[in-house]
Parts: C-alpha cells; sequence; structure tokens
C-alpha cells in the first residue's frame, strides 16, 4: 500500500470512529479543553519525550561502549543510535514550550542552524582539554553549543574527528552523549510531574481556563514550527527565494534533512487527532468542511514529502531542480497553516495578533 | 452654506495660521466626547469569519469604552496626536504609504499625506511642541537612506529633509524643542522584498540625537561590537533626559543579549537595564512599545511574544516585576504617575500599577485586536 493510501485509510478510520463520539465530545468541548489536553500530554508530549529519553540512554550507552573497545561497527551502532534519537525529537521538536524552555534545553538538544560553526569550534577547543568536561561544575556553565544532538552529530561524522582513533575525541563524544541522555530524562520527568497547564503563564483575573490558554500555547507552537519546517528546513537550504545555503540543512552531516522533515509533518497529524475528543473531532463538529480540509492538506504534506527523492538535499541535484521539487510542499505547508488558522480561530482561539507579527 | 464638516475640512486644505487656529481644541474635543479626563487612541482590526482583517482608528475612554472610530486603507502602526488641535493621526505600517489625520469633532478625515517620492513611512511620526510642524521617518529606499522629514502643518509642505544617521530609522521622540532622538533600528528594506531584512549581517543600529534646526548630529550611541544585530526600534524620553530603549534582537534566538536599555545625551554608551534570566527568555528577544509612566519614574516595556510587560524603577535602576498579558503590546501612560494602560491583539485593556503589583482588566473588545502602539491623549499636558 502507498504511504499516501495508507494515511488516508488511517485519516478513514479516524474520521469514522470520532463521528461516533462527537455528542460527547460536544459537552467536553463546552466546558474547557481539559480532555484534549490531556490527550495532547499522554499521546504526544509524553511518550515522545520518553522515547526520546530511552533513545538518549542508548545512544549514551552505545558510545560508552565505542570508547571501550574503539571499531567501525561500534561506530556504527553509534550512529544507528544517533539517527533514531534524532528521529525521536522529530516527533516532539514542534514544542518549544514547558520544562523544554528551562536553561534553553530546546536550543541544547539541538543547536541549529548553526550559522557561526559555533559548535565545531568550540568541540575543537574542548579537544584539547577534555578531562576539563568532567568537572562536576562544567555543565553548569557549558555552551548550548555543545549540549547535544549537533555537537553528537560533529563528532559521529565530521572527517576531522574520529572517535574510533583518537580517545580525546571519544571522551568529547561520550561526555556529551551522557549530558544529552541526562537532560532528555530530566526533560521526560518533569513532564511527568505536570500538566501542560502548570506552563502557562496566566492572566491576572482572566476568566479563561488555564487548559484552554493551554491548549492556544500549543496551537502556536505547532504553527509556528510549520514556518520552521517550511523556511528554515526546506526553502534556506535549497535556495528557494536566494542563495542556496545546505550547510543551513538540518543534519546534513548525517543526510538526516529529509527524514526529520518526514517524520514532523508525520506528527502534525498525530497531534491534530490527539485527545478524546481531539482537535480534529471538535473542529469536525464545528466545521467539517474546514476540518477535513485541513487533515487531508495535513496527508497531502506527508504524501509530498515522500515524493521527494531520498537524496534531495544531496549535490545530485541543482538548485533549480530542488526549488522545483519544492514547489507543491512549500505551498501544501502554507495552506496547512492557512486552514489550522482558519480552523482554531473558528474554535475561539487567539492564536496571536502583535506576537506574530509585530515591527 | 458650509457645514461644520466643510468648513473643517476648507480650514485645512487651505491651511494657514487663520484656518488652523479656528480648529477645535483639546478642550472643546474633550467636552463633547468624555466626562473624563483621559482619552487614548489606537490603531485596531477586526477579523470576519474569513479570516480577513479590516483595519481602523479608535479612541476610547479610562473605561476602555470605543468613542469613535476609523476605517484605515490597511494595516497601520502608531498613532500621533496634535498638541493642541483635536486631531489625531496614524501612520501607515512599514513599509507605509500614507498618514491619516482626523478631527475628532467632526469625525471627519481631514487630511492624508503620502511619503516623498521613493520613500516610505516606518509607521511611527510626532509633532513638535506647538504643532506647527510634523515630523516623520521615512526610507529612501533607493539608496536605503533613512531619513527624516519635517512638514509643515497643516499644510504638509516639506520644509527640512535630514539624514538620520542611520539606516531605519523607526521610532522618534523629541527630547526638547530642538532635539529629536531617534531610534535608526538598522535594518534595511525594500518594498520589492516585502520586510525583508537586507543587511543582516553588516546592521548597524544606533541611537541619534538630531538638531531639528540644522539636521546636524548632537550625539549618537550604540550598541558597540557585537550586538550589531540588535535592532534599536522603540523608545521613550522623561523629563530627566533619559532615553529608553527597546530592542528587537534579529541574531539567534539562543543568544544571551540585552533587550532594554537606557541612554542621554552624554552618555558614551548604552546602559543595558537589569532583569531576571527567565524573564529575559521569556521576551523572545523581541520589545514591543516602550513608554515611562507619567512621573517619568517607571519604565514599561511590552513583549507581545512573550506575552508580558516588564517594569523597571528608574530611581535605582531595578527590575520592578511584571504583568503577564497576551498578545499585549500597547502601552501609554494615564492620568496617575506609576500607573499605566496597556492594549493586546485579544482586544483587552488592563490598567497596571507596578509599584502596587496590580494588574485588572478594564474592558475586552470581543473580535478586535488592538494593534502594535497605543497613545494618550492628554488636553493638560498641552493646554
Amino acid at each position: 500500500m502507498r504511504f499516501s493510501q495508507q494515511k488516508n485509510m488511517q485519516s478513514y478510520i479516524l474520521k469514522a470512529s470520532m463521528t461516533a463520539s462527537l455528542v460527547l465530545s460536544t459537552s467536553v468541548y463546552a466546558q474547557d479543553w481539559k480532555s484534549t489536553l490531556a490527550g495532547v500530554k499522554d499521546g504526544q508530549i509524553l511518550p515522545s519525550y520518553q522515547a526520546f529519553s530511552n533513545s538518549g540512554e542508548k545512544l549514551s550507552k552505545s558510545i560508552d561502549a565505542l570508547c571501550l573497545s574503539p571499531s567501525s561497527t561500534a561506530l556504527s551502532t553509534s550512529k544507528d543510535l544517533f539517527a533514531k534519537n534524532v528521529d525521536d525529537w522529530q516527533k516532539i521538536q514542534w514544542l518549544n514550550f514547558g520544562p523544554v524552555t528551562y536553561f534553553m534545553r530546546y536550543y541544547a538538544f539541538q543547536y541549529w542552524p548553526d550559522k557561526k560553526g559555533v559548535t565545531q569550534r568550540q568541540l575543537r577547543s574542548l579537544k584539547k582539554d577534555p578531562d576539563s568536561m568532567d568537572q562536576p561544575k562544567f555543565w553548569k556553565s557549558a555552551s548550548i553549543a555543545v549540549r547535544g544532538l549537533t555537537a553528537i552529530e560533529s563528532l559521529l561524522y565530521r572527517k576531522d574527528f574520529d572517535p574510533v582513533a583518537k580517545p580525546a575525541d571519544c571522551h568529547l563524544l561520550k561526555s556529551i552523549a551522557q549530558h544529552h541522555a541526562e537532560t532528555t530524562q530530566s526533560v521526560y520527568t518533569q513532564w511527568t510531574n505536570s500538566t501542560v497547564s502548570d506552563w502557562v503563564y496566566l492572566e491576572e483575573g482572566s476568566s479563561e481556563s488555564a487548559e484552554k490558554l493551554a491548549m492556544e500555547q500549543v496551537i502556536q507552537q505547532w504553527l509556528e514550527h510549520m514556518s520552521v519546517v517550511k523556511d528554515a528546513k526546506l526553502e534556506t537550504p535549497i535556495g528557494y527565494k536566494g542563495k542556496a545555503k545546505p550547510k543551513f540543512a538540518e543534519f546534513y552531516r548525517s543526510s538526516l534533512s529529509l527524514d526529520s522533515m518526514r517524520t514532523n509533518l508525520e506528527s502534525y497529524q498525530a497531534l491534530y487527532h490527539s485527545g478524546n475528543p481531539s482537535l480534529f473531532a471538535v473542529a469536525l463538529e464545528q466545521n467539517p468542511e474546514n476540518a477535513n480540509a485541513l487533515d487531508e492538506q495535513l496527508i497531502k504534506n506527508q504524501e509530498l514529502v515522500n515524493d521527494l527523492p531520498s537524496q534531495y538535499f544531496s549535490k545530485t541535484l541543482s538548485q533549480e531542480q530542488k526549488v522545483e521539487l519544492a514547489r507543491p510542499l512549500v505551498a501544501s505547508i502554507s495552506q496547512s497553516q492557512k486552514l489550522l488558522t482558519k480552523v482554531v480561530t473558528n474554535l475561539g482561539f487567539q492564536i496571536g495578533f502583535n506576537s506574530r507579527d509585530g515591527d | 452654506m458650509l457645514d461644520r464638516r466643510d468648513f473643517l475640512k476648507s480650514c485645512l486644505l487651505k491651511g494657514g495660521a487663520l484656518s488652523i487656529a479656528a480648529l477645535p481644541t483639546w478642550q472643546t474635543a474633550f467636552a463633547s466626547m468624555t466626562q473624563g479626563s483621559e482619552l487614548y487612541v489606537s490603531a485596531f482590526s477586526r477579523q470576519d469569519k474569513t479570516l480577513e482583517r479590516s483595519y481602523y482608528l479608535g479612541v476610547f475612554d479610562a473605561q476602555g469604552k470605543m468613542l469613535w472610530e476609523s476605517k484605515l486603507l490597511n494595516r497601520a502602526h502608531a498613532p500621533v496626536v496634535h498638541p493642541v488641535h483635536s486631531i489625531v493621526g496614524i501612520i501607515a505600517r512599514r513599509p507605509g504609504y500614507y498618514m491619516d489625520f482626523f478631527e475628532l469633532t467632526s469625525g471627519e478625515r481631514l487630511k492624508r499625506i503620502a511619503p516623498l517620492k521613493d520613500h516610505h513611512f516606518y509607521g511611527h511620526a510626532i509633532f513638535n511642541k506647538t504643532g506647527d510642524r510634523l515630523i516623520s521617518q521615512e526610507n529612501h529606499y533607493t539608496s536605503g537612506k533613512g531619513r527624516i522629514v519635517i512638514r509643515s502643518w497643516p499644510d504638509a509642505e516639506v520644509i527640512a529633509e535630514y539624514d538620520s544617521n542611520g539606516i531605519g530609522p523607526h521610532e522618534s521622540v523629541l527630547m526638547d524643542e530642538n532635539t529629536l532622538v531617534i531610534a535608526n533600528g538598522g535594518l534595511k528594506t525594500h518594498p520589492d522584498h516585502d520586510r525583508d531584512i537586507l543587511n543582516l549581517e553588516t546592521m548597524a543600529p544606533n541611537v541619534t540625537y538630531l538638531s531639528l534646526d540644522t539636521g546636524s548630529v548632537v550625539h549618537s550611541v550604540d550598541n558597540g561590537k557585537g550586538k550589531h544585530q540588535l535592532s534599536i526600534r522603540h523608545l521613550d524620553v522623561n523629563a530627566q533626559g533619559v532615553v529608553a530603549l527597546g530592542f528587537q534582537y534579529k541574531g539567534e534566538k539562543w543568544d544571551e543579549v540585552p533587550l532594554v536599555g537606557i541612554s542621554n545625551l552624554n552618555s558614551s554608551s548604552i546602559e543595558y537595564l537589569p532583569m531576571p534570566e527567565q524573564i529575559r527568555l521569556r521576551f523572545k528577544q523581541y520589545c514591543g512599545s516602550v513608554c515611562f509612566d507619567k512621573s517619568g519614574q517607571i519604565l514599561a516595556v511590552s513583549s507581545p511574544r512573550g506575552g508580558l510587560v516588564a517594569y523597571w524603577n528608574m530611581q535605582d535602576h531595578s527590575f520592578l516585576g511584571a504583568d503577564n498579558c497576551r498578545d499585549v503590546c500597547g502601552v501609554s501612560q494615564t492620568d496617575r504617575p506609576g500607573v499605566l494602560m496597556l492594549t493586546g491583539g485579544t482586544g483587552k485593556q488592563w490598567i497596571s500599577d507596578p509599584i502596587k503589583s496590580n494588574i485588572y482588566q478594564i474592558n475586552q473588545h470581543v473580535g478586535i485586536s488592538w494593534d502594535n502602539h497605543l497613545e494618550k491623549i492628554n488636553p493638560r499636558r498641552f493646554s
């Protein structure tokens, strides 16, 4: 079954099952967004951070093993686990809200785009004295450029690092992977012990429920991330509007740029259908045409990203070819943003006027 | 026979001292519009079911009640208030091509001013203290140079045109009758490229103190090396000559940069005001409005992206605290020292007293989004 057909079938099943519970959904929605929000947390946020933490731990252990017994096989295993950890990150990358915002952990997980090569410079500097990373105080003041996936990717993939042959490089890699695993665990634990609405800054005397405001934050994050995927992940590296900047592509050293976008676009539809009632179910009742249009657009995004050749971000295609291939996806993501805005505005969310377009 | 509206229009269209003298003053306008002593003006928008927005200028009272509104051509940015006569203006948002002026006792639009050829407005303008000069910031987009354009009021003849001493002069304030303080934001843009920044790597924002008599630079300060992407966008000045500055950082989201500073005519550098790191992070590298309270001792800076307004005590430059207000941007002084009026994109209007840590919502206009900047009309100040 083609991917698009599979997704259409999933969507059909979801729609059918959700329609059956719409009467219940209405009454829940009428009160607040508590059930939907709980579903987003339990269905998306928590499992995604758990998976991110688990694969981060596995990655760290594999790097421990690599440093104990360096070999190309061990390196290959670590690279595979790195790809898994990146994929888990992409499932929840849309959410720059809550525990991940503390101590700039969102940007520490992925220091991107590293336009000035800061990670590389700092890794070179650390390489001169890797033992400094073992000091208890080191991570209290360490730069976010050397804390997470961007630094790990550099050490695993850049030619000027060789964790198999150079113990100092492996020492760096091991320390960073361990810190990264601990941080992912910490964020997951904080989500385990809190609700989404705990992370909302409430207005004094506001009559809106914390749950509705939290749901609004979730939607804002989703909308902003759509711009990141369209602009930073796709348009900028290929030169959609100007000069191509291939090194601004996400995880280009590990060739994970396209896979990352694919996972992002899948996560959007999962988010739309999270909770009972889901945002989709509530929207379907309020305005079936808009709700379905958004759902179909989210499916189309996934179809279009899958239509891109596997080597899309490599040098095998010219800038013109890349731009031509990107046009349908760029248009589809833009349309998704418009539809999502329409759907949630009609549901009473105020997703930002000054905050989204100031001067 | 001329009715009042026609008379007012003819007064302004003809220009000249006699016709200006015939225009109603703010005292007349207040008497006809409100029993209170406070009026506020701001651009706003309404969104219909298809999510299309239409744009307006509105005047409301101290209770947040809308008293007057007029539809605009397209999205505007900041209002401007005449110091003597009952005239409010609004400047189109960057790249802006109109300034509209309304007389409030008639409610009529009396004047529309276009930018100079090959120029556009930046969204802000001010009258001089006597109200016979209108000062606007403009972008000469073929050269990219920032311009300060002085027009006579009300005939809108350009009587002086000065270099702003930088690129992207966004907002300016009058320090005294002859000294204009300009926030040169540093961003080079061209209408052919919408609002895209064309000089991200080379931008050089500064604060310039300009002589209005001669157009010469009296003083200028910037953020120094390493902070060239810290765009200086909005500012206010208090009676002590302290100029408060709000920045918008165009570098990376994770860079640790100061976001609020102060300067004066003698300062060799910008002094950055302290704030807790967690608040600084919430600003998301973006300041909206910058405003002193009536006493000039309390500074308020809004961040719509962070959904907050932060306050400082200017006596010791200490951080006072912050209010959580979704999509807030408009900040204005009120008649009461220490008390500020706030407006947001959710249609809410708040009164905040940061010394007492007290904020309350006075009204909410459903379906309305208050746009970036809010201005108080104060007849006492001008009488």
